[in-house]
């Protein structure tokens, strides 16, 4: 493989280890990574208890992982239960991305989660370091010096490359540094079989993948590409680039995608059976998505719902739920949208439990001025209009809560529990 | 109130047993702590409550967060929240040193 005209650049992406529950422990003066501590959120969507980050000793002594369920937790007395603090993770993520740009023009950092983010090192490199270990090195002992946190680092000459060493390397080894180059990647990831572990391919494209015959990366190296292209389509050309270690994408050139939409999902704290409660819910989330949307002045001419069943509410035919799609005039009207969510719901339930809803809105324009009906009283249109305004005025001012639908106190009403949520987890003290 | 202008001591000391309280509920066999932590990457005193039960996972949950490294202004603080609750208090990385205004070692 003639690798001279691929970019050969330096990029770091860099991770926490088990970001909130290091943050949980250094805020209690322990060593994350001698603390056995786990945040468990105790949200009402989660049942008993969703274990949202364990500590690296937490996983080692008693198997605890992410999302694992409170009663897959032992009781023992030696782990220590903590309550999740979004907005705390929210400022330490801020402050470990300021400390980045001290290496890093704003322009080449790019955030990929809460706690990962790639640094793109090639202008910069040499200001910091003789090698890129050095570079790594230095800024890890930064981040530990200054906030307490342990971070992983991948380098790479790309940004794919970065990725896997951080995933497959970093995170085993002793200096938490893994470094893959167009070199030493046919001999560092070629050997992998378990094909689930690498990034981007999930276990449907591994079994895809164990179908045709490719077992390792070192399999899928050797393909003829136009046939895995054929047999995949646009992917089947994306794994066999990943499979050597190939990635031109250029991140000053992210376009952002061409259709964008909003939506919005949640997950209820037991199955619904009653079709007004379900609906009430469905109104909330419409209400919610809709206003998203008019925050960006947007109307949308696309609504789509998802319903979600409970286990033992699946359908006959074993269907885990309905999506539908409609085409509606576009809007930014709340009630309009919901009228025809609610249609919708009704066209397509037939009384299963539920126990998941989700609301979109796609087909975006720009909502400059209104557009009247005419066959609607056009004075009741403009009083629609802003009154929908007003709301969002008001809770814009005054927070989510200040003025809500009467029915959202009726049971089965998830909205004002959730108003304090960050990410559907607890956002922590409010005034800390 | 004395110390830095900003932070007023009774308040946050009330703050701290206002929280308390619903999590206080004084179980049998049951041990409540009051953790205050000395949070030197943050510059920050957190409170947290601790609770032990035998054959049961330990809890902490947090109380609050001063937003100072003044010990003065603490001191202040755990007079408040002393007036309000007998909790053990349980001071983590503080290392050796007294209290300014009593004296007395801080442990």
């Amino acid at each position: 493989m003639d690798y001279s005209q691929e970019p050969h650049g330096m990029f770091l992406m860099i991770d926490n280890k088990s970001f909130y529950a290091s943050v949980e422990s250094v805020e209690r003066g322990l060593n994350p990574l001698k603390s056995v501590l786990i945040v468990m959120s105790e949200a009402d969507n989660t049942g008993s208890g969703l274990v949202l980050a364990a500590s690296p000793m937490a996983k080692k002594l008693f198997g605890i992982s992410n999302v694992s369920r409170q009663y897959e937790v032992p009781h023992d007395e030696n782990i220590l239960v903590v309550p999740p603090r979004m907005n705390l993770y929210i400022q330490k993520n801020l402050a470990i991305n300021k400390i980045f740009r001290e290496y890093v023009a704003d322009a080449d950092l790019f955030p990929y989660s809460i706690d990962e983010s790639i640094l793109d090192m090639t202008k910069s490199r040499r200001l910091f370091g003789k090698t890129p270990e050095a570079v790594a090195r230095r800024i890890q002992l930064r981040i530990r010096t200054e906030l307490g946190l342990y971070t992983t680092v991948g380098i790479g000459e790309n940004p794919v490359q970065a990725k896997l060493a951080l995933d497959l390397q970093a995170k085993h080894d002793h200096e938490l540094i893994g470094r893959l180059t167009y070199e030493n990647f046919p001999e560092a990831i070629w050997p992998i079989t378990n094909l689930e572990k690498v990034w981007s391919i999930g276990h449907r494209t591994a079994a895809h993948l164990q179908r045709l015959g490719i077992h390792s990366m070192g399999d899928l190296a050797h393909v003829n590409p136009y046939e895995l292209r054929q047999e995949m389509g646009m992917i089947g050309a994306q794994l066999f680039a990943l499979a050597w270690g190939i990635d031109r994408s250029k991140f000053h050139q992210v376009r952002p995608p061409k259709e964008k939409s909003w939506s919005n999902s949640q997950v209820l704290p037991r199955d619904y059976k009653v079709q007004s409660e379900i609906e009430l819910v469905l109104r909330e989330i419409g209400q919610q998505t809709t206003s998203r949307m008019r925050h960006h002045r947007q109307q949308a001419g696309c609504i789509s719902l998802y319903v979600g069943f409970a286990w033992d509410g699946q359908a006959d035919d074993g269907r885990s739920g309905l999506h539908r799609t409609r085409r509606i005039d576009p809007t930014d009207n709340a009630q309009t949208i919901i009228r025809e969510l609610v249609t919708l719901f009704r066209e397509n339930w037939e009384g299963q439990p539920v126990r998941n809803i989700g609301v979109g809105l796609s087909r975006l324009s720009q909502s400059t001025n209104l557009q009247l009906n005419l066959f609607q009283n056009p004075q009741r249109q403009i009083k629609d209009d802003r009154f929908d305004r007003v709301i969002d005025e008001l809770r814009d001012r005054f927070g989510k809560t200040a003025v809500i639908p009467a029915s959202s106190l009726m049971k089965g009403g998830t909205m004002l529990r959730r108003a304090s949520l960050v990410g559907g987890h607890n956002g922590g003290n409010s005034f800390d | 109130m004395g110390g830095i202008a900003l932070i007023d001591e009774r308040k946050e000391a009330e703050l701290i047993l206002s929280r308390l309280a619903p999590l206080f509920t004084a179980q049998w066999h049951c041990q409540y702590r009051i953790d205050v932590v000395n949070n030197q990457y943050g510059h920050v005193f957190n409170f947290f409550l601790d609770i032990r039960r035998a054959k049961h996972r330990e809890r902490s949950i947090p109380l609050h967060t001063i937003h100072t490294a003044d010990l003065e202004v603490l001191e202040r603080v755990i007079t408040g929240v002393r007036s309000g609750t007998a909790l053990t208090m349980n001071f983590v990385d503080f290392g050796q040193v007294r209290w300014p205004l009593s004296q007395r070692w801080i442990r």
